[in-house]
């Protein structure tokens, strides 16, 4: 009985302090849950709402349709998010194809180099990315220094077309993107403990064998996090195309953009394109979630 | 099966003289120990010889093949690493069977010889969980097993129960001898710890700073030590250094100085040729000597000292007393056995007889750098004592 919860004179006090701490979490959380409130969760329901109504010269008649989304689904629309989509998972290929041997090296260096070589990958942040994107411009550029060095060694005869081309975005791409899959795949191998590979290599597997069955299965969660880093912004992504790219192929991004900005307008249709593509995300990461959480049980049986 | 030979093999890491010039050669199906304090180039050697590290010069062979320059994964040997290593993300069954499927073994073929080697180390019900499931003991069990279902020629395991603690130490000891008699394949064995590669081991290495000291069964290093390391390392010993006075058939006479301005002759047969004058060290394991408060009837080849105790220390299976002889301290370990005589009584500070048979020590022509004090010798003298040796010249 004395154990009881009532009958413990200390009980009043212990849920009077309950209550206080509670408060204070609440006071605490508060700036930050009101301002996802006015200024993630509203702007998104407009959004939402927005979709369902018809589209006007300069915004929107307030009746209820679904031809935002009807569209959406045509093949014109569905071609846009195939270019987006093999777009977004080029990048990643070859952000993880560049990325891993980068993260190895740097997890493999010794400690004093590792922090330098750190800095080098963390730096280009330092710079804004319309600048960056600018300079690969300039770089890249009919006369621009890429040609103009290739012209001078007398490696070309002609300048090259590279900007506004295809080629131009997954370069500049996968520049912007490398570091958010280095980092993710860094943080991994730096973990990882380097006897495994002895104990692979004692036990018959040659280098290339215990790269595919340590190294890479034990840096599968760096893959992971760094897959979606880059895939998820990449599938949304206008400044890069809409700088570097051509006007043949646009992507999601700059379609959105479009209906918002030129006349005549469709809000509606950007709503709908913007819901669908963060619903294809939210999939792509319940699938991956599903995934993940399949070889974590597994391991648990 | 085939023996293995190593060959003149050093080691140097950007000058720094890992393991100098060892030869060597074991034989197939033994169990041998290098055994040194760390640092002295025992793992340098077991790497050497696993294919991760490629020596400076020399060279190893298993029979009469050169293995010297091969990788690792070309190598049959196989080894149970200090933190064993175990995959992470593969069950217990997968690895073990990582070797077997590395070389594409058929599939009924892997699955069998797997349940075997489990049932050899007492897993088999333990197949499906993975190393973070399993506890420290159990791990080892599984390095083991997926060392051996490669059929290795030689086993090397480093320091492979250093992780675990005392009681399951000296039951996995007991379990690595039953595993070595029951697959017959050579084990090379590395620890630090001397009771371990005495209980363990067929023959033993003393290594110190990339040397081999001493190399032969473990009561051949214990009772006739070559050097006051080898003296030192392997148990407790009272290292006593004089001068031959006189040279008998079956006896040297050495006298001792005691430190305190006097002198004591003692008796010691001896295996190496003593010359008159030559100063040497007589090592005297602590518990060859009796203690007793009462003169031991002379006999013609029992040595007698005078003594105060000056430390009693009971350690349960038996007691150690520091008896000054003169300013030297002589440590005397003694069992309690009522039926010899009563040793119970003797106190601090009381006047001892100290006496020993003349065939129960041991001369080593070797002088000791310094004379360690008493507190080194509580505080663990061998680290004292190594630090006192000269490291070799880095070349």
């Amino acid at each position: 009985m004395k154990n009881l919860p009532s009958a413990n004179p200390n009980y009043a006090l212990q849920l009077a302090t309950e209550r206080r701490k509670n408060f204070t979490s609440w006071i605490l959380t508060a700036p930050a849950l009101l301002w996802l409130i006015f200024f993630f969760l509203v702007p998104y329901l407009i959004v939402i709402i927005y979709s369902f109504l018809t589209a006007d010269i300069y915004d929107v008649k307030f009746e209820f349709t679904l031809d935002a989304y009807r569209q959406s689904f045509t093949p014109a629309y569905m071609h846009t998010f195939y270019l987006s989509f093999r777009l977004a998972l080029l990048t990643t290929l070859l952000c993880l194809l560049l990325g891993f041997p980068v993260a190895y090296y740097i997890a493999r260096a010794k400690d004093k180099v590792k922090n330098n070589l750190l800095i080098f990958i963390i730096i280009p942040f330092w710079t804004n990315l319309i600048i960056r994107i600018f300079s690969w411009r300039i770089f890249l550029a009919y006369n621009g220094v890429l040609n103009n060095l290739l012209l001078g060694l007398g490696l070309i005869s002609k300048p090259l077309e590279i900007m506004r081309t295809d080629l131009a975005v997954i370069l500049v791409m996968v520049y912007v993107y490398l570091p958010y899959m280095i980092l993710p795949l860094y943080s991994v191998l730096e973990k990882l403990d380097w006897t495994l590979l002895n104990a692979a290599m004692d036990l018959g597997a040659n280098e290339v064998k215990s790269f595919f069955r340590i190294t890479l299965p034990l840096s599968k969660e760096g893959i992971f996090a760094g897959g979606l880093l880059v895939f998820i912004p990449a599938l949304g992504s206008y400044l890069i195309p809409q700088l570097v790219g051509n006007q043949r192929s646009l992507y999601l991004g700059q379609v959105i953009t479009y209906k918002v900005k030129n006349i005549p307008r469709n809000w509606p249709m950007a709503s709908a394109l913007s819901l669908t593509l963060l619903l294809i995300v939210a999939l792509f990461l319940l699938l991956i979630y599903f995934l993940y959480r399949r070889g974590k049980f597994r391991k648990q049986v | 099966m085939e023996e293995i030979r190593l060959e003149c093999l050093s080691k140097d890491f950007d000058g720094f003289v890992a393991v100098e010039n060892v030869s060597l050669s074991i034989q197939s199906g033994e169990l041998f120990s290098f055994l040194g304090p760390s640092g002295c180039g025992k793992t340098t050697l077991l790497r050497m010889i696993a294919g991760f590290e490629i020596p400076s010069t020399g060279r190893i062979l298993i029979g009469n093949t050169d293995i010297t320059d091969l990788p690792p994964y070309k190598r049959q040997v196989n080894t149970i690493f200090q933190n064993y290593s175990l995959f992470p993300h593969m069950t217990v069954f997968d690895n073990v069977a990582f070797g077997l499927r590395i070389r594409k073994s058929p599939k009924n073929e892997i699955t069998k010889r797997v349940r075997e080697m489990l049932s050899l180390v007492k897993m088999e019900d333990q197949a499906n969980k993975f190393p973070e499931q399993i506890s420290g003991g159990q791990k080892q069990r599984v390095a083991i097993a997926r060392a051996l279902i490669n059929q290795p020629k030689v086993l090397l395991l480093d320091e492979p129960l250093a992780a675990l603690d005392l009681k399951l130490r000296q039951h996995m000891l007991i379990e690595l001898m039953n595993i070595h008699d029951a697959v017959g394949i050579t084990f090379i064995y590395v620890t630090h710890d001397q009771g371990e590669a005495m209980s363990i081991s067929d023959r033993v290495a003393v290594m110190n700073y990339g040397n081999i000291i001493q190399e032969g069964p473990p009561d051949d290093i214990y009772e006739r030590p070559n050097s006051v390391f080898s003296a030192y390392f392997i148990g407790e010993t009272n290292l006593i250094s004089g001068e031959v006075i006189g040279i008998e058939d079956d006896y040297v006479q050495i006298r001792c100085p005691d430190g305190a301005g006097s002198s004591f002759n003692i008796d010691s047969t001896f295996h190496i040729q003593p010359t008159l004058g030559q100063e040497l060290t007589v090592s005297l394991r602590p518990e060859k000597i009796a203690i007793s408060r009462n003169k031991p009837r002379y006999q013609d080849d029992i040595n007698i000292l005078r003594g105060v105790i000056e430390d009693i220390l009971y350690l349960g299976s038996h007691t150690q007393y520091i008896v000054n002889v003169g300013a030297l301290k002589i440590r005397v370990f003694s069992q309690h056995k009522r039926v010899y005589f009563d040793d119970t009584a003797l106190d601090w500070e009381e006047p001892v007889w100290l006496f020993w048979h003349d065939t129960d020590s041991w001369l080593i022509n070797e002088i000791p750098e310094n004379v360690l004090t008493v507190d080194e010798i509580s505080e663990g003298g061998i680290n004292h004592y190594q630090r006192s040796i000269k490291r070799p010249a880095i070349k």
